[in-house]
């Protein structure tokens, strides 16, 4: 095991694979910063240049530049509010506040440091759950993936607005999102379900124009509306210290970046979930783990936590996702499909052989993982100074730059204008929550989980009609479920009963 | 602000869980069953949400997550909101009638002259930079498809 460890890590470090690891995490990086351009598409557009390469060529390539997109994205999600990527759209909600606070190096300081530790985590976990990963796999049938998917919801809905009333919209909006998923041809009767004879419908709503609706619009409206920068007239100080006390900060709430961490890895593991899922289910473990009321209340005004927690998340899910694509030939999410496609190109079969024949080949994987996250981490380091300023520059000249960005990334979904349009009226709907006081987290949980809660709810009643619910694994979740919507009221009851008697 | 867009919202998603629920009635049981199961909680809450809304206007729950700016309130806040409005409508129009590329240098020229009141000088020069970075990274190296606008179909270009 040791030999096939080291030599994983020589294979990577031969010339010609380092160099491909190189040129993937470049372009990686700049996949990731540009908003609406997916790791996912990217992944499928390199993967005819890879026939000409040997296998762990081939995956220093495909790898090194996939598992630094989430990386790359965060700095996008902070400076400007955009999702780079979709799996970093949770690290808008406190890493963009920093930002307007001028916060903006502590905040990618934190965004980074806790992804090189989700990363190396991840990667960790690869390593030491290819052994032992098949009994979990296969103990999570449909009806558990249906119930961690209702928990996360519960999660997002319970926990990011204040008091019933804030939870009630935290329910609408998540319920919101599973209503605008079913948009498109159902899976199950092939019935073209709110398409209204439109073709462009029929596939369903694009993730990215909806994300970049939700989340960039309202951001440039209120950056017209108050004029000056992002960072408004907050002093931009010492933006590399601000960097410095980001990873300080990693290291001051380690264990939260840990168990985000492992959130991402397991979420990873799930076939189907993928990292959309991870990074609001760690920033919903982020608020929880609050201690007050008040505490809480931080969280969406720029508490460093809650960068830190999907910070971390979307980085350890690659490794996690690896696991059973590695193992069984089951890819954890459609990025990983795409890199089982690699597989085949490079004369692998997924499986056993690659826990014994090719093992070096997988250690390899892992090192890939590790080395290109470290290299890409210490790169955005050395210029973070220069792109933290950016928060300080005049929204006249940087309006027009994100609009282009915006409406670029949305058409760039699928070549079709309708996506354009989509952002748009997902614009005026982020909007109208943002002024309303109406979380978007839930209602992209809730996008994002649609078709993965469809399935595996129709599978589970066809399969088991109601006797799912008594699966051991179910129970647990479902009971997971109910203290998670619980806890914050209980808690707030608490403080209430505290305060008062305090009075 | 806040009340109103939320009724606004509450309102809105009402009447769209409930159209959804009327026409997913029409379907297979299938295509029906998670529509519904949706659908009907969701109406339910949005109409919770709106009663709640109209008898207790001044109860407010924000989010916690980022919020609008008070800086600019009233007459102000509206009118710079229109505004933000028509920016983005303009552009819509002109990548729909110019296409992509000539869109793109319009919008940032006329942005920073217009609102930005920055001189033609400056103007020029970070329209050129902004248009030489968008054609270099999406045109050359990423080859994505633009197509041309309606203007140039017209003109037989």
């Amino acid at each position: 095991m040791i030999d096939a460890l080291l030599e994983g890590l020589l294979l990577v470090l031969q010339w010609k694979a380092f160099a491909f690891m190189l040129l993937g995490i470049a372009l990686g990086f700049w996949v990731g910063l540009l908003p609406g351009l997916g790791g996912v598409t990217t992944l499928a557009l390199m993967l005819p240049f890879i026939y000409a390469m040997s296998p762990v060529e081939g995956f220093a390539f495909l790898l090194g530049m996939h598992s630094v997109v989430a990386t790359t994205g965060d700095i996008t999600s902070v400076l400007f509010g955009i999702p780079g990527e979709g799996t970093t759209a949770a690290t808008i909600l406190d890493g963009h506040a920093m930002a307007k606070k001028g916060q903006a190096g502590r905040a990618l300081g934190a965004a980074l440091a806790s992804s090189l530790v989700g990363a190396l985590v991840g990667a960790l976990a690869l390593a030491l759950a290819i052994p032992v990963v098949r009994p979990l796999v296969l103990a999570f049938g449909s009806p558990e993936l249906f119930m961690i998917a209702i928990v996360g919801i519960a999660f997002i809905a319970s926990l990011s607005a204040q008091g019933a009333r804030g939870m009630l919209r935290g329910f609408l909006a998540g319920g919101l999102g599973l209503m605008v998923a079913t948009i498109g041809q159902d899976p199950q009767a092939g019935v073209a379900r709110y398409t209204f004879d439109s073709l462009y419908l029929w596939s369903g709503l694009d993730l990215v124009p909806v994300l970049i609706g939700i989340f960039a619009i309202p951001e440039i409206v209120d950056l017209i509306v108050r004029g000056g920068s992002i960072a408004g007239e907050m002093p931009g100080g010492r933006l590399n210290q601000g960097a410095l006390e980001g990873v300080k900060d990693t290291f001051r709430h380690f264990w939260l970046t840990i168990r985000c961490s492992l959130i991402g890895t397991f979420i990873g593991i799930m076939p189907g979930l993928g990292g959309a899922v991870a990074q609001w289910l760690a920033y919903g473990h982020a608020v929880q783990s609050a201690r007050t009321v008040e505490e809480r209340e931080g969280f969406g005004k720029g508490d460093v936590r809650g960068v830190l927690g999907p910070g971390a998340a979307n980085n350890s899910k690659e490794g996690g996702a690896l696991i059973p694509t590695v193992a069984f030939g089951v890819p954890g999410s459609s990025s990983m499909a795409i890199l089982l496609g690699g597989f085949f190109l490079l004369g692998l079969v997924p499986g056993p052989d690659m826990l014994t024949t090719h093992l070096a080949v997988t250690f390899s994987m892992v090192w890939t993982i590790v080395l290109s996250n470290v290299i890409t981490v210490v790169a955005c380091f050395l210029f973070l100074n220069h792109l933290a300023r950016l928060t300080v520059v005049r929204g006249h000249f940087l309006v027009p730059v994100i609009l282009v960005l915006v409406f670029i990334g949305s058409y760039t979904a699928n070549n079709h204008y309708g996506d354009v349009v989509l952002m748009l009226f997902f614009g005026v709907v982020g909007y109208l929550m943002v002024a309303g006081g109406w979380p978007r987290a839930p209602f992209v949980l809730g996008l994002v989980l649609g078709k993965i809660v469809e399935n595996n709810l129709y599978i589970s009643v066809a399969r088991y009609e109601f006797a799912w619910l008594t699966r051991p694994i179910v129970l647990v979740l479902l009971a997971l479920a109910v203290a998670v919507i619980l806890y914050p009221l209980i808690q707030a009851r608490r403080s209430r009963s505290r305060s008062n008697a305090h009075a | 602000m806040h009340s109103k867009a939320s009724l606004i919202l509450g309102a809105g998603i009402v009447l769209v869980s409930g159209a959804a629920i009327v026409i997913a009635l029409d379907w297979p049981l299938k295509a029906r069953l998670f529509p519904l199961a949706i659908g009907i909680p969701v109406f339910c809450m949005a109409m919770a949400e709106v009663l709640w809304g109209l008898l207790d206007p001044a109860a407010r729950s924000e989010a916690m997550e980022f919020r609008l700016s008070d800086e600019a309130q009233g007459g102000v806040a509206v009118r710079r909101t229109l505004l933000a409005v028509a920016w983005m409508a303009g552009f819509s129009a002109a990548i729909v009638l110019l296409g992509f590329p000539s869109a793109i240098a319009l919008l940032v020229l006329c942005y920073l002259r217009l609102q930005g009141r920055e001189g033609w000088i400056v103007s020029g020069i970070f329209t050129l930079v902004v248009w030489a970075l968008f054609y270099t990274v999406f045109d050359r190296l990423l080859h994505l498809p633009f197509p041309a606008g309606l203007v140039q179909g017209w003109l037989g270009l």
